[in-house]
């Protein structure tokens, strides 16, 4: 009885020592199945991130020209942007420079010089034209009586002359202005008061085309009427330099008033 | 069971966790190495119901076969051969048998399950 009480318990030891064996053996296998599992999963993870979000290279890759355009674009608009606040600082530097350097006193003196020469009150110079308006020497010698440049044909010269772009006009160094007259007092032909010679007529003409306004006065009817009044009229060659002298009168202003302010 | 289950889960989410990333030159590469592995785990998964399970066979198997894969894919990229075709088919079709094997131990195993129930 013993005896088989023994075996059964020896027996029973065996089966135990197999069945923790067995238990340890079934243990260690999980482990590394567990272990290998845990590899294959991060794997996957990667491989699972890698394709859903590419890197950043790939993304600079695969941008197509719209969008490689619109980045243009944009930065281009930045440019100009900063362009015109360039642009802009500069031009505020530059008024402070002008406000600095023209005070009140300098514009006002430069605007009065300007309405001088404007006016005729400077000798001006200039390319331009002299006209010779002489009395044909054959008729003087024929003994014809040789009557005053007429003022009608001088206005209409110089109307001409001004319709043909000419700038500024002297007639025997009197300056033309926009208030000169030019009429006949007892048989004198005068310029604002001033008789002109019954001997040669010089007109000096500024003009900023000198060449064109010969042209143009050469073939004029003008010089026509002053031959039929026994004058002769010859035209210089364009000049580089002609020189005008200033009105020499005072301008005589009778309807202007200053504005009170 | 659950424990390979549970460390595939631990695995997923430290990687998705982790901000490692692969370049796309080597995506290929991991892409190879998973199919390997994966062929492997089922195919260790298949020695153990079949009580032919080895522990060494199926970690060496594991590893070896990863590495032999990446660099038949490496070989073939540099001889201009799509030679990873040849380890995707090979470990393919191994993944294949080994799951049908895995289903049909699986089946005979429930249908044993069942008479033995129906007898008690």
């Amino acid at each position: 009885m013993k005896w088989k009480w023994n075996r059964y318990l020896v027996a029973k030891k065996i089966h135990r020592t197999k069945e923790s064996l067995v238990t340890l053996l079934k243990k260690r296998n999980k482990i590394a199945f567990t272990l290998i599992a845990v590899i294959i999963g991060f794997m996957v993870a990667i491989q699972y991130k890698t394709i859903k979000e590419p890197s950043i290279k790939q993304v600079r890759d695969t941008r197509d020209s719209y969008e490689l355009r619109s980045g243009i674009l944009k930065e281009q608009k930045v440019q100009t942007e900063l362009v015109q606040e360039i642009s802009n600082l500069e031009e505020k530097l530059a008024q402070y420079d002008t406000t600095r350097s023209q005070s009140k006193e300098q514009i006002l003196s430069e605007t009065l010089e300007e309405l001088k020469s404007e006016a005729g009150m400077t000798e001006v110079s200039g390319k331009g034209i002299i006209l010779t308006i002489k009395p044909i020497e054959e008729n003087i010698l024929l003994g014809e009586n040789i009557p005053n440049a007429s003022p009608e044909l001088l206005k209409r010269l110089l109307n001409e002359l001004y319709l043909y772009d000419a700038k500024e006009i002297s007639i025997n160094g009197q300056r033309i202005i926009t208030t000169s007259v030019i009429r006949d007092i007892n048989g004198q032909t005068k310029i604002d008061g001033k008789s002109v010679s019954r001997g040669s007529i010089e007109v000096r003409v500024l003009a900023k085309d000198a060449k064109k306004l010969k042209e143009r006065i050469q073939v004029s009817p003008t010089i026509d009427n002053f031959y039929v009044d026994n004058y002769e009229v010859t035209i210089s060659n364009p000049l580089d330099k002609v020189t005008l002298p200033s009105y020499q009168n005072s301008l005589n202003i009778q309807y202007m008033e200053p504005i009170d302010e | 069971m659950w424990l390979p289950i549970f460390g595939l889960l631990v695995g997923i989410t430290l990687g998705l966790l982790t901000d490692i990333k692969i370049s796309a030159e080597y995506a290929n590469y991991l892409s190879i190495a998973i199919l390997a592995a994966l062929d492997t785990l089922v195919g260790g998964i298949r020695a153990h119901l079949q009580n032919i399970y080895d522990e060494k066979v199926f970690v060496s198997g594991f590893f070896f076969n990863i590495i032999l894969a990446a660099s038949l894919a490496f070989l073939g990229v540099h001889l201009g051969v799509d030679l990873y075709l040849a380890a995707v088919f090979a470990f393919g079709v191994r993944l294949f048998q080994n799951i049908a094997v895995i289903r049909r131990v699986m089946l005979t195993k429930w249908s044993l399950f069942k008479e033995k129930t129906e007898k008690n």
